[in-house]
């Protein structure tokens, strides 16, 4: 427990300590991103690995709408778990919307959000009275008609059935972001130069940067929503609810009010993360958005770590890179090249979940938090006399992420 | 000398952080009645939890001579111990028939016809319901079960959990008769746990106040019965 | 008339299935009240290994035989060892590792026998038992009302009359008094999920032993949804009550949304969904479902 230096919470250190650790997890994905805009992939033996950012961007994709089942899972505690079902509303209205309609990408948000946000709330009013494992068969069940449902004659015109529904999402880089000139600069830095690759940066690779900062962009915003979503009032009550929800009921807590609004923030998020997924994409198409896509949502929820914003973050990650990642290793020493054909990713992502289960409730983000804690740790500030100090606010800061991690209802 | 059934020694447990029981010594003989007499969280029903190797324990808990003291509840029952539990702890889907044919479960002699008869004899109401579920009896008959059902595996020791809880007071006369012919009838060593003090003492040889988890008074029945700080903080006199 | 008796037929045949994988799901929730959502997936690699048997020359019915025998060992050591760790009263974790068991083992059979539809031996050989007028009753569709009827039948009698069968109704009833009475509910519960994968092994070949289907890896996903309905109709704790609610969820498939398909033009590929506001419907309506005896309601 004793760590190297320990920062009072709400001291400047505490501001300086987060301001700069901000700092450097935005420069370093912006490095991340120039450093692989060119490089498609690595090989390790026979293996290939894809690192492009359209991996990247699929996972800020996944992440939006896993942070959505942190919401209602992770802090509501609700068992909804059919995410599947309003990625894929959000993909296909976003895609219906920029095909048929000419709608800028992005701006179908303004579509999808409200849309997902009433859907969940609708799908969501039947799930005040069924709760746990009920639910969340009844939401997996909801997640695997998706498929079929946009495959509806009936909705033929919208979807495109089985095809999926193209749409060009012209995100093309405005002409003032001098991607040639960063690239230039950072090709030039002495010793780490050229991991940046060499010359200017191809247009088709300058429009996947500019998605990917914008994706993120979009992706920020909604992590800093939900962040202050969950230190809100409301947020205290999902926590309440999901903790105790007799208790909770019984201090005056409106049960299905809270309930709900979980399920709607949840769907949307949701919603956005398929706008993401279609942008990145360029369509929307039926096996994108089956059963198997809820469950790997699942995996990425606990193994990123139920109940912590950046758990949806890892998550996202994992479940974007993992199967991808499986699926190139063609060779693997003892291992038959037999077996590492077909769904490897699934296996990896199954056993995983099952791994994590046992031996890291709270996922990844809860170990890498153990090891944080040995070398930085933010204490409270001891109340001091009979003013209040501003302890409140630092501490709830804190709270949103850290005190949620002991709490995790994963075993 | 008379056979010691059980005998507990510096017994601690508790759930959790929380620790209820803070070393008890107490014993039962064969052939004795004993009750634990104490209120509300003075930790009995933690006393035979602990007993059963249901909670975290530590401490010396031996039966018979053989320490038990952290072996798993159903090897402490498979060696002669019968646990009736608070709320009464019947299989309320199953009939009252299964329910008693559960009761013998470890046991493999073929004398478990032959018991239940017996007991449906001694409790004959139990015999009119054999066929109906647990669930479907009357407290006091679920009661009269429960304890029919403990009996079935042939204990060496009994253990009844607040047997008065949730009853009306005619009915639990009833059943402490009851228990009283079954110790001295029967033979059956009993360890009653009870808030009832009046009554449990009635039809006990010795008994034990515990208070927050520690032994306070103990001594044979008709003393502590006439003890006046007992008869002030228990019997309401 | 004659297409209605038709479609009877096929709902009886489908609804057989059901019946089997939600008498599965049941065992284990008598025994955790719990929802094994690797079920199907469990039901699906059993009847590969039947599959595999056969293809190695074992006679079909001996081969499904042991193949149930394998699926239940396999389920006995999945509940060794990932289960029964698991505090029963806490929820997500054990969805959580039938969720991962689903994955596994529905990619694992993925990459042991590939995606390709294999067809599987029939089971209760081919032809008509009975014709009337244009509607026919296969033997395949008697073979699995007797399937079921036989599978009902033992499990009725292994629960009454033998010792591990009292065993594991006094643990679904009553979990601590169990203990108290000297019952080892590990391996009582063990043999509840033995139980069931031999079950939902021998409902996945019965139903890929239709002559219309075959054998892939993807195969029971859809018919876990059905069986789940088809469970909580019954009242998630009664074998009985699956056997009718599978009977049910089969008409509703095969009659129902076929007579929605004509007059309303009701998408007869929306039986899935159908499937699924059936289950909505009796969880809100009526939890214990038609048969069940308690409450389901444990969060």
């Amino acid at each position: 427990m004793n760590a190297r230096w320990t920062i009072l919470a709400g001291s400047p250190q505490h501001r300086t300590y987060k301001l700069v650790t901000w700092t450097l997890f935005a420069l370093f994905v912006f490095l991340v991103a120039f450093a692989y805009v060119d490089v498609g992939s690595i090989s390790i033996g026979d293996n290939t690995y894809n690192i492009s950012l359209i991996r990247l961007n699929k996972a800020v994709a996944f992440a939006v709408a896993i942070l959505g089942l942190q919401v209602v899972v992770g802090y509501t505690g609700q068992l909804a778990l059919g995410q599947s079902f309003f990625f894929g509303m959000g993909a296909y209205i976003a895609a219906w919307l920029v095909a048929d309609k000419d709608w800028p990408v992005l701006l179908t948000l303004l579509i999808v959000i409200p849309a997902c946000f009433l859907v969940g709330v609708i799908l969501g009013l039947p799930a005040l009275r069924i709760k746990g494992l009920y639910l969340a068969l009844v939401t997996l069940g909801m997640a695997q008609v998706f498929p079929s449902l946009v495959k509806l004659e009936s909705l033929q015109d919208y979807t495109n059935g089985s095809g999926g529904k193209i749409a060009d999402i012209g995100l093309e880089p405005p002409g003032w972001i001098p991607f040639d000139g960063i690239a230039e600069f950072l090709q030039g830095i002495p010793l780490l130069g050229g991991y940046f690759g060499d010359g200017p940066i191809p247009e088709k690779q300058e429009e996947r940067l500019w998605k990917f900062f914008l994706f993120m962009l979009v992706a920020g915003i909604c992590f800093w929503l939900v962040a202050n979503l969950i230190k809100s009032r409301p947020g205290r009550a999902m926590r309440a609810v999901r903790d105790n929800e007799t208790g909770a009921a019984v201090s005056g807590i409106d049960l299905a009010q809270t309930k709900t609004l979980a399920f709607g923030v949840a769907s949307a998020l949701g919603g956005v993360g398929g706008v993401i997924y279609v942008a990145e994409l360029g369509i929307a198409s039926p096996d994108d958005f089956t059963q198997l896509v809820a469950i790997n949502f699942i995996v990425g929820l606990v193994v990123g770590g139920v109940g912590t914003l950046s758990g949806a973050a890892v998550g996202g990650l994992i479940i974007a890179i993992v199967p991808d990642w499986a699926s190139g290793t063609q060779s693997v020493a003892f291992i038959p090249e037999r077996w590492l054909q077909g769904p490897t990713g699934s296996v990896v992502l199954g056993i995983l979940l099952i791994i994590l289960t046992f031996f890291l409730a709270g996922g990844v983000v809860a170990g890498a938090r153990r090891l944080k804690a040995r070398i930085v740790q933010i204490v409270p500030q001891p109340p001091s006399g009979g003013s209040r100090p501003p302890v409140s606010t630092a501490v709830a800061d804190d709270a949103a992420d850290s005190t949620d991690s002991s709490t995790v209802e994963v075993g | 000398m008379t056979n010691r059934v059980l005998e507990v020694n510096g017994l601690e447990a508790g759930y959790g952080l929380i620790q209820v029981l803070h070393g008890i010594d107490f014993h039962v003989d064969e052939g004795e009645a004993v009750v634990i007499l104490g209120a509300n969280g003075a930790g009995k029903t933690t006393t035979l939890r602990a007993i059963c190797g249901m909670i975290q324990t530590s401490g010396s808990v031996k039966l018979n001579g053989e320490e038990i003291i952290g072996a798993k509840s159903a090897d402490i029952v498979r060696r002669g111990v019968a646990h009736v539990p608070q709320g009464r702890g019947t299989f309320p889907e199953l009939s009252v028939e299964d329910n008693l044919e559960v009761g013998a479960y470890t046991r493999t002699d073929g004398e478990v016809e032959a018991d239940m008869e017996r007991w449906y004899e001694t409790y004959p109401v139990l015999y009119q319901r054999r066929t109906q579920t647990a669930g479907s009896l009357s407290g006091g008959e679920q009661q009269m079960l429960a304890v029919a059902r403990a009996l079935m595996s042939r204990p060496s020791l009994l253990l009844l959990d607040e047997p008065s809880l949730g009853l009306a007071p005619l009915i639990v006369e009833d059943l402490f008769e009851r228990f009283a012919a079954l110790n001295k009838e029967q033979g059956t060593t009993l360890l009653v746990v009870e808030q009832n003090a009046q009554l449990a003492l009635g039809i006990a040889d010795r008994g034990y106040v515990l208070a927050s988890g520690a032994i306070d008074v103990q001594g044979p029945a008709d003393e502590l019965i006439n003890d006046d700080a007992i008869r002030r903080a228990y019997l309401g006199v | 008339m004659e297409l209605f008796l038709q479609r009877l037929f096929d709902a009886v045949s489908n609804g057989s299935t059901y019946a089997l994988v939600a008498v599965a799901l049941v065992l284990i929730f008598k025994a955790t009240t719990l929802i094994n959502f690797a079920q199907g997936e469990m039901g699906m690699l059993g009847a590969f290994f039947a599959l595999q048997l056969w293809l190695w020359g074992v006679p079909m019915w001996i081969a499904l035989v042991l193949a149930m025998i394998l699926s239940a060992i396999l389920a006995a050591g999945i509940e060794r060892v990932l289960i029964r760790p698991f505090d029963p009263a806490d929820h997500l974790p054990l969805v959580i590792i039938t969720l991962g068991l689903f994955l596994v083992i529905n990619a694992v059979a993925a990459i042991v026998w590939r995606f390709d539809p294999r067809s599987f031996p029939n089971l209760f050989g081919d032809g008509n038992a009975i014709s009337i007028g244009g509607a026919n009753l296969g033997w395949y569709t008697v073979g699995t009302i007797i399937t079921v009827v036989g599978v009902l039948v033992l499990l009725q009698l292994l629960l009454t009359r033998t010792k591990i069968g009292l065993a594991f109704r006094a643990v679904s009833s009553n979990l601590e008094s169990s203990e108290l009475v000297g019952i080892r509910v590990g391996p009582t519960l063990q043999f509840g999920w033995a139980l069931a994968a031999a079950v939902g092994t021998l409902a996945a070949a019965v139903f890929v032993a239709n002559p219309v289907r075959q054998l892939e890896p993807s195969i029971m996903l859809r018919v876990l949804i059905f069986a789940a309905a088809a469970a909580a109709l019954g009242g998630l704790d009664s074998l009985w009550g699956a056997v009718v609610g599978g009977l049910s969820i089969g008409l509703v498939q095969s009659v129902i949304v076929q007579y929605l398909n004509q007059w309303f033009s009701f998408p007869t590929t929306m039986s899935l969904a159908a499937a699924v506001v059936v289950l909505m419907v009796v969880l809100l309506v009526k939890p214990a479902g038609l048969f069940g005896t308690a409450a389901v309601e444990r969060v």
